[in-house]
């Protein structure tokens, strides 16, 4: 008795050059059994038909390699950033365009809270796209002056609470912590900069993290997947892999049935985890090799070497920044000391595993690429596919090398609509801003690529980070560097076969072919039919993740 | 001032990756001789002498000799409540910070309720400084960790044949003493600031021939501009000044005087008690390894 369906389609694109497109996809068993006609797949033996995507477009399911659970998480709290921005459920919420409007926002969400104890988080404000206005405390005490009130900004370097949060956080003008920012008569202004600061705000901070490591967030996380057609998602470093507790959740949550993605977890040093580096890597083959869950993935280190371009803190070559605000460095952060990479790398290669560095500076990337090389001089191995994540200032020399070295690339090519503006204009300036994220550069070194969301950072949706990197399009409407956008099928590969090869899941998924996972995105236009400015726009009907569909949450 | 209600002096300890933090953290831990409590980014490194470990707990390993060390794992924040829920409390708290990190930043930490900032030393290896100052990648990290610096400690200066030269390249970028070591091995009354002092001791000779220290006693209250003004003016030679004095505008209180390096803090102190006021000044005199300096003297 076998147990296969065939699913007649307006058009199946496989991502398999071998076999480019179909009519249907027949599913046995949670894995492709076959692509071609009705009448070739009929005749694999008993069958049924089920026609509900017959007039959908069926894709192998996105591949995201870089976002975090907390995406998952930060929907607990109220969001208060610029553009429209829908969560988990499906419902959009209006974006706040300026400070009024967050107050406006503010005050409706305070109107609405029953407990009178229970302090106000909100999350996702960037001041950046509200040049000249500052969110302070008399802001928010014009919402309560009874509520404690936290708002979170987008970079994450900046809170701001209005002074029931300050008096509960014995924040006052006796407070000498640098980044309590004080007004012209010596009062904190509720502007609280940097983590020293930020931290006095316990209660916050409390919430903010029993909330990101809830269920809750690990199902919303996966929910956003479903919505926008990822069929396996990568939480880059923030889940402690040396935590069995945190495992155990993770575990818990993928194996029931109804959870709608696969979820690659990386070991990282950071956010608590384990510091040695020959430990770490011994702990990531551990878990590996005893895991036995279909829908959850090991195999990959984080390491995080530089801070964030529009944070200024990004370790990025001479001539350095474009137009920094007064008083920034002349250079961005390490996070790692340059010298100490080499031996990282060289720990986590020869344990077998792939090594994802957060790269936004060219200098730090140059660091990495050196590290890399330093590895395989020091211990031989093909295949490695150790991948420079965010990518956005490597130039095309670095690519050169890292096509010689056999390393992938990650580009954060939705920077260019969210940041794009400001880069051009206050980063790293025109030229440079030119070749940002640039794809069409990867592809013509030989890279192979994927590109990424880093949601919460950005919103998850692969269909809307590869329309930046086909189009280039910054906030203001304007092309970034034509000359790096790419076609349309070439971010198609991206999104899919190009996330599974460096993640190295390429022999199970990232294409639709026979014997490989019946992971899908299903949509309702065909992305190779649609102008390449509306591919954004394409909706999504959901996902099928083992041969399970998983049917998108409606927008409302 | 009881120990409840009295502020812990914290000590930042930077410096780039390699020029001996750990080797410093280790000597002051071998030779406290008050409960230090030590924030460190990994345990890995310490290697703390077995035979001065009492037990480990997750997080925690606590000494013998009453000091404990502390993973940052869950943070500054996270660190600083494990340590504050030991009985008892630690007299004392000095924190490592990562070797890219900027010690100014961790430094912020120490103005937190309950805390008060001793000081910053930063670590340099004097073999090592030169070519950092050169390579792309560190000039400015390490730059910005000279800068932050209120004691610079250079370890292998032995090893440099132009010492002399580092010192001054070192010199153009920060204004603090530099106090040469090998293995970080200098006097903890140099090291560290900000203490409880027992009230009638008068200084005991600093256990390192390059230094010398002096007191001086007084019971009338001293006027705050004076004090700053004479404080400030100290030569470079003069480390640290500490104690505690009346000041005219506040005769009833003690003020915990503190200035290490180019920085001068003043805190106050608890209500006076009636006994004689005293500050300590911590000298150094030669910036070589060899015994050519007067021992303790007395001008106060």
């Amino acid at each position: 008795m076998t147990n296969t369906t065939i699913y007649p389609a307006r058009r199946v694109i496989t991502m398999n050059p071998a076999f480019p497109t179909a009519d249907a996809v027949a599913v046995r068993d949670g894995r492709v059994l076959a692509v071609g006609t009705i009448e070739e797949l009929a005749a694999w033996g008993e069958h049924t038909v089920d026609d509900r995507f017959a007039d959908k477009v069926i894709l192998p399911g996105f591949i995201e390699a870089h976002t975090h659970v907390m995406a998952g998480g930060v929907w607990q709290f109220p969001y208060v950033g610029y553009f429209d921005r829908a969560d988990p459920d499906g419902k959009v919420w209006k974006g706040s365009t300026s400070i009024d409007a967050v107050v406006e926002r503010l005050i409706e969400i305070e109107s609405e809270m029953t407990d009178p104890a229970e302090p106000l988080i909100a999350w996702g404000l960037d001041p950046i796209y509200m040049p000249g206005e500052r969110l302070v405390a008399k802001h928010l005490d014009s919402v309560s002056t009874e509520r404690p009130i936290f708002v979170y900004h987008a970079s994450g370097h900046l809170a701001t609470a209005n002074s029931a949060m300050m008096t509960r956080s014995e924040i006052t003008e006796h407070t000498e912590v640098p980044g309590v920012i004080k007004d012209a008569d010596g009062q904190p202004n509720g502007e609280l900069q940097e983590p020293a600061a930020m931290s006095l705000a316990t209660m916050a901070f409390e919430r903010l993290i029993v909330a990101i490591g809830s269920a809750q967030a690990k199902w919303g996380y996966a929910n956003e997947a479903r919505n926008t057609g990822q069929t396996l998602i990568t939480d880059l470093g923030t889940t402690r892999i040396n935590d069995p507790e945190q495992i155990d959740a993770w575990e818990e949550a993928t194996s029931d049935p109804a959870y709608p993605a696969r979820v690659m977890l990386a070991g990282s040093p950071m956010f608590g985890g384990e510091e040695d580096p020959v430990k770490l890597a011994a702990i990531a083959v551990d878990v590996q090799s005893r895991n036995e869950n279909d829908k959850l993935r090991y195999g990959i280190i984080k390491l995080v070497l530089d801070g964030s371009i529009q944070g200024f803190t990004a370790r990025v070559s001479w001539p350095y920044y474009y137009n920094p605000p007064e008083g920034a460095a002349e250079n961005g952060l390490w996070l790692i000391p340059p010298d100490a990479v080499a031996d990282m790398v060289t720990a986590h290669h020869k344990a077998g595993l792939t090594v994802h560095a957060h790269c936004n500076g060219d200098q730090a990337a140059q660091v990495f690429i050196d590290a890399v090389e330093t590895a395989l001089e020091r211990h031989p191995r093909w295949n490695h596919r150790h991948t420079v994540q965010h990518c956005q200032l490597t130039t095309q020399a670095q690519y050169k090398k890292m096509a010689e070295l056999g390393m992938c690339a990650n580009i954060f090519s939705n920077h260019l609509f969210f940041w794009g503006d400001q880069h051009r204009d206050f980063t790293v300036g025109p030229e440079r801003a030119a070749r940002m994220d640039a794809c069409a550069t990867a592809q013509r070194e030989g890279i192979s690529y994927t590109i990424h969301s880093d949601s919460p950072i950005t919103p998850m949706g692969h269909l809307h980070t590869a329309w930046c990197a086909v189009n280039r399009v910054t906030a203001s409407g304007q092309v970034l560097g034509p000359d790096e956008r790419i076609s349309v099928m070439d971010a198609l590969h991206a999104i899919t076969i190009g996330g599974a090869y460096q993640l190295k899941l390429d022999h199970e998924m990232g294409s639709i072919e026979s014997g490989k996972l019946a992971d899908f995105a299903i949509l309702e236009e065909d992305p190779l039919d649609v102008d390449p400015m509306t591919l954004k726009d394409i909706g999504v009907w959901g996902t099928m993740v083992g041969g399970v569909a998983y049917q998108a949450a409606a927008r409302s | 001032m009881t120990d409840s209600d009295a502020l812990i002096p914290v000590t930042v300890i930077g410096g780039y990756l390699g020029a001996g933090k750990t080797t410093l953290l280790n000597h002051i831990l071998r030779n406290a001789d008050e409960r230090i409590a030590v924030l460190v980014n990994d345990f890995g490194d310490i290697n703390i002498d077995a035979a001065l470990v009492d037990s480990a707990d997750g997080d925690t390993i606590s000494l013998a000799n009453g000091c404990i060390c502390c993973s940052m794992v869950d943070g500054f924040i996270g660190a600083l409540e494990t340590v504050k829920a030991q009985s008892p409390s630690p007299q004392r708290l000095v924190v490592e910070a990562s070797g890219v990190a900027d010690p100014q930043q961790i430094a912020a930490y120490a103005h937190m309720p309950g805390l008060v900032l001793d000081g910053t030393i930063v670590v340099v290896d004097a073999d090592q400084v030169p070519k950092q100052l050169r390579n792309e990648y560190i000039r400015d990290v390490v730059e910005q960790q000279l800068r932050a610096a209120d004691l610079l400690v250079l370890n292998k200066r032995d090893l440099v044949a132009d010492a002399d030269r580092v010192s001054t390249s070192i010199g153009s970028i920060s204004d603090a003493p530099q106090l040469s070591a090998v293995n970080g091995e200098l006097p903890l009354e140099v090291l560290l600031g900000i203490e409880v002092l027992e009230r009638d001791a008068a200084p005991g000779p600093v256990a390192d021939d390059r230094f010398g220290t002096w007191s001086e006693s007084f019971a009338e209250p001293v006027d705050r501009a004076e004090l700053v003004e004479r404080l400030e003016a100290q030569p470079d030679s003069v480390v640290r000044v500490k104690g505690f004095v009346r000041l005219n505008d506040a005769p009833e209180l003690l003020t915990i005087v503190h200035r290490v390096g180019e920085r001068l803090a003043l805190s106050p102190g608890g209500p006076w008690d009636g006994s004689d006021c005293q500050l300590v000044f911590v000298e150094l005199r030669s910036k070589n390894s060899v015994a050519d300096v007067t021992l303790v003297t007395e001008r106060g």
